[in-house]
C-alpha cells in the first residue's frame, strides 16, 4: 500500500496530539484519552456520514444534528426506558440490535424525506432548508413532552446495550480504572467506524461512487449521460444521513440520557469542523480530525483557565465554541481541504 | 388573537428591518451571512454598554460606561458601530476572500465560524444572563386595536419609518441604484462605470447598521442575550425567504408577515398547549416557498435551481 505524504504527516500530528494530553495533564491521562477517543469515535462516524453528503456529492447539509436526533430517539423509544418529568416506565421493548437497525433506517428515510423535495435546490437554498428542519425537529422534540420526555429527556435505556458488553471490556476498564459502559460504547463507535469505512471504501470505487463524484462535478453532464442525478444525489443523502442516525445512537448512549439539548445546532456545528479540519472527500480524514478536535476540546479547560481565574461551566464551554468558531473560519481561509482532503475535489462555490 | 397580532407586528417589525438587511447584503454581494445575527445581537449589547450606569454590574466592562443614561445617545452611537464593525469585516475579510476568489459556499461556511466565534465572545464578555436596557417599566395602553407599552408603540413607527427610509433611499439615490446596479449583475455595473468594491463595502455598513437597529428593537421590546441573534436569525431568512431573497421590499413584507404568522400561531386551535413550537410554523412555510417558489411572494422569476 502506498502511504501518502499527507498521509504520514496527518498521523504524525494525531500522535502527537495525543502526546499532548500526557504532557498537559498531571493525573487521570488515561481517563481523559479514553473519554475524548470515545467521543471521538462517536463525533468522528457523523463526520463520516457528512463527508458522504458534502465531500462526494457536495449537498450543503447544516441540519445533521436532527438525523443524528432521529436515530437516536427512534432507537430508544423501541428499547426500555423511562420518559419525562415522572420517569415513566416503559418496560417492554425491542432488543437493542433490532431497535438500532429501524432507528439507522428511520434516519435514513428522514432524508429521503427531507431531500426528495429539497435536494433540487441550489447550494445554500439547502443549506437553509436543512438548518431550519433540523430546528423543527428539536422544537418538536421539546414540544411532544410525553413522547420523547421534552426537556425532561429520557433515561434508563442503557441497560439494553450494556447487558451484551463483552468481558475483555471489563477486563480493560477494571485494569485502567475506566467506566466500562463508556468503553464499551466506544469500541463499538470504533468497531462501526471501520464497518463504515470499508463499506465506503467499495461504494466509492463502485460506478456508483464514481458517479457521485461526478455529480458533484457536474451535474448536467451526469444527466446528459443519462444518469438520474437526482436519485443519486438522494442516495447519498439517505446513506449520509443513516451513518449520522447511528453516530447519534452511541452519543445517547455514552450519555446515558438524551434530552432536547443534546440534539441542537451546536452538534452540527462540531461536526462540520471535525469534516473540516480532517479533510473534506477523504474517507479516513474525518477520523484524524476528530481526535485532534477532541483534544482540542478537552483541553479548553487550561486555556479557559489562561483566560479567567477559576473559570466556571459557561466560561470553559464559551472558551470552547470561540475555539471552534475560529478554527472553522481558519480551516475555510487557509486551508480548506484540512488535512487529508483534495482541493481540487472541493466544491466551493455554488453551482 | 387581536393581542397576538400586536405581538406579531412587533416581532415582524424586529424580523422586518433584519431581513432588509439580510437581503441587502445577499442581493448585492451572493453572500448568506449566517453571522447577521451577531452583528443584531452587538446592536444590542453595544447600547446597553454606552446606556447602563455606571455603578451597576451588568458588564463585564460597565465601569467605562461612558454615557451613562442617554439613552438615544447610546443607540446612535451604537448603530454607527455595527456599521464600522460591518464596515472592517468587508475590509480585512470579506473583501480579501472575494479576491483570492474563494467560493461562495466556502464563505458561508466562514459566516458559520464566524458566528459561533462572535456569539461565544459576547457570552464570555458582554452578557452571559439576560439584561434589559436601563428604562422604566410601562404600562400598556389601547392604540388603534392593540395593546402595547408607549414604547413599544413607538419602536413600531420607528421601524416603519425606517423601512420607508430605506425604500426612498434605494429608489432615488445614487448610491441607492447604484447598489441595485450591481445586485442584479456585477458585471454590468462596472462596466458602467460603477466602483463595486465601493458599493459593497457601503453594503456591508449600511446591512450591519441596520441589523444592529434591529437588535436595539428586539432588546428593547423583550431582552438581551448573548444570543437574542441567533435565536431569531432562522425566522430572518424565513421572511426574507417568503419576500424573495435580494428583494428589499419584498423582504421587508416577509419579514413583517413571518413575525404576525409566529405570533398569531398561537391563538390557532391545533396550538393550544404547544406555544413553544411556534416558530416551526413559520420555518414550515418558509421551506414550503422554497421548495415550489423559490422565488418569493415578490421575486423575479429565475432559474435557481
Amino acid at each position: 500500500m502506498k502511504i501518502s505524504m499527507r498521509g504520514s504527516i496527518t498521523v504524525l500530528l494525531t500522535i502527537f496530539s495525543i502526546s499532548l494530553v500526557f504532557l498537559l495533564n498531571d493525573e487521570g491521562e488515561i481517563r481523559i484519552l479514553f473519554n475524548l477517543l470515545t467521543f471521538a469515535g462517536i463525533y468522528g462516524l457523523a463526520a463520516i456520514g457528512l463527508n458522504v453528503h458534502f465531500g462526494l456529492t457536495g449537498l450543503l447539509n447544516f441540519g445533521h444534528a436532527a438525523f443524528m436526533g432521529l436515530g437516536a430517539y427512534v432507537t430508544i423509544l423501541l428499547i426500555p426506558h423511562a420518559a419525562g418529568r415522572e420517569g415513566e416506565v416503559v418496560t417492554t421493548g425491542l432488543p437493542f440490535f433490532i431497535a438500532v437497525i429501524i432507528g439507522v433506517v428511520s434516519a435514513a428515510l428522514f432524508g429521503l424525506l427531507l431531500g426528495l423535495p429539497a435536494i433540487r435546490l441550489r447550494g445554500d437554498y439547502l443549506a437553509i432548508v436543512t438548518i431550519a428542519a433540523a430546528e423543527i425537529f428539536r422544537l418538536l422534540v421539546r414540544d411532544l413532552e410525553s413522547v420523547t420526555g421534552g426537556v425532561y429527556g429520557i433515561i434508563n435505556f442503557s441497560n439494553s446495550l450494556q447487558q451484551y458488553r463483552l468481558g475483555f471490556i471489563e477486563n480493560f476498564s477494571s485494569a485502567y480504572d475506566l467506566n466500562p459502559a463508556q468503553i464499551w460504547v466506544a469500541f463499538l463507535s470504533w468497531t462501526s467506524i471501520f464497518i463504515v469505512l470499508l463499506l465506503l471504501k467499495r461504494l466509492t470505487r463502485s460506478p456508483w461512487g464514481r458517479a457521485l463524484k461526478a455529480v458533484r462535478e457536474d451535474e448536467d453532464a451526469v444527466r446528459a449521460l443519462g444518469k438520474n442525478a437526482v436519485w443519486l444525489k438522494l442516495q447519498s443523502f439517505m446513506l449520509g444521513a443513516g451513518i449520522a442516525g447511528l453516530s447519534g445512537v452511541f452519543l445517547a448512549f455514552n450519555y446515558g440520557t438524551v434530552q432536547v439539548s443534546t440534539f441542537v445546532p451546536i452538534l452540527t456545528f462540531y461536526v462540520w469542523a471535525i469534516m473540516i479540519l480532517g479533510g473534506v472527500g477523504s474517507l479516513t480524514g474525518p477520523i484524524f480530525g476528530s481526535i485532534m478536535f477532541w483534544v482540542i476540546i478537552s483541553e479548553t479547560n487550561g486555556i479557559a483557565e489562561l483566560i479567567f481565574e477559576n473559570a466556571d461551566g459557561q466560561q470553559i464551554a464559551g472558551v470552547r465554541f470561540v475555539l471552534v468558531g475560529l478554527l472553522i473560519m481558519i480551516l475555510m481561509i487557509f486551508r480548506p481541504s484540512g488535512l487529508m482532503g483534495k482541493k481540487e475535489e472541493l466544491l466551493l462555490d455554488v453551482k | 388573537m387581536i393581542e397576538q397580532f400586536g405581538n406579531g407586528l412587533l416581532l415582524g417589525i424586529i424580523i422586518s428591518v433584519a431581513s432588509v438587511a439580510l437581503s441587502l447584503l445577499y442581493g448585492v454581494t451572493r453572500i448568506v451571512n449566517f453571522a447577521h445575527g451577531e452583528i443584531i445581537a452587538l446592536g444590542a449589547i453595544v447600547t446597553l454598554f454606552f446606556s447602563s450606569p455606571i455603578d451597576s454590574r451588568v458588564l463585564f466592562l460597565d465601569r467605562f460606561s461612558p454615557l451613562g443614561n442617554n439613552f438615544y445617545l447610546s443607540i446612535f452611537f451604537a448603530i454607527i458601530f455595527c456599521g464600522l464593525f460591518g464596515g472592517i469585516l468587508e475590509l480585512f475579510l470579506f473583501r480579501p476572500l472575494r479576491k483570492a476568489e474563494v467560493g461562495n459556499i466556502a464563505v458561508l461556511v466562514v459566516t458559520i465560524g464566524l458566528s459561533l466565534f462572535l456569539r461565544h465572545i459576547y457570552l464570555l464578555f458582554a452578557t452571559g444572563k439576560p439584561q434589559n436596557f436601563p428604562l422604566e417599566l410601562q404600562r400598556r395602553e389601547t392604540y388603534l386595536f392593540f395593546d402595547m407599552t408607549p414604547r413599544n408603540f413607538r419602536v413600531l413607527i420607528a421601524g416603519l419609518g425606517v423601512m420607508v427610509l430605506i425604500g426612498l433611499f434605494l429608489n432615488y439615490t445614487k448610491i441607492g441604484k447604484a447598489m441595485r446596479a450591481v445586485r442584479d449583475s456585477n458585471d454590468l455595473a462596472s462596466v458602467s462605470g460603477i466602483n463595486s468594491d465601493n458599493i459593497i463595502l457601503f453594503t456591508w455598513v449600511s446591512s450591519s447598521m441596520l441589523a444592529g437597529l434591529a437588535g436595539i428593537f428586539q432588546a428593547t421590546i423583550n431582552d438581551i442575550r448573548y444570543n437574542m441573534g441567533f435565536l431569531i436569525l432562522l425566522l430572518i431568512f424565513a421572511g426574507t425567504v417568503l419576500g424573495g431573497i435580494g428583494t428589499s421590499f419584498g423582504a421587508m413584507i416577509g419579514g413583517l408577515l413571518i413575525g404576525i404568522i409566529v405570533q398569531v400561531s398561537v391563538a390557532l386551535p391545533f396550538m393550544e398547549g404547544h406555544t413553544e413550537a411556534k416558530n416551526a410554523v413559520a420555518l414550515a412555510i418558509m421551506i414550503l416557498i422554497l421548495l415550489f417558489r423559490p422565488q418569493g411572494i415578490f421575486g423575479e422569476k429565475e432559474r435557481v435551481s
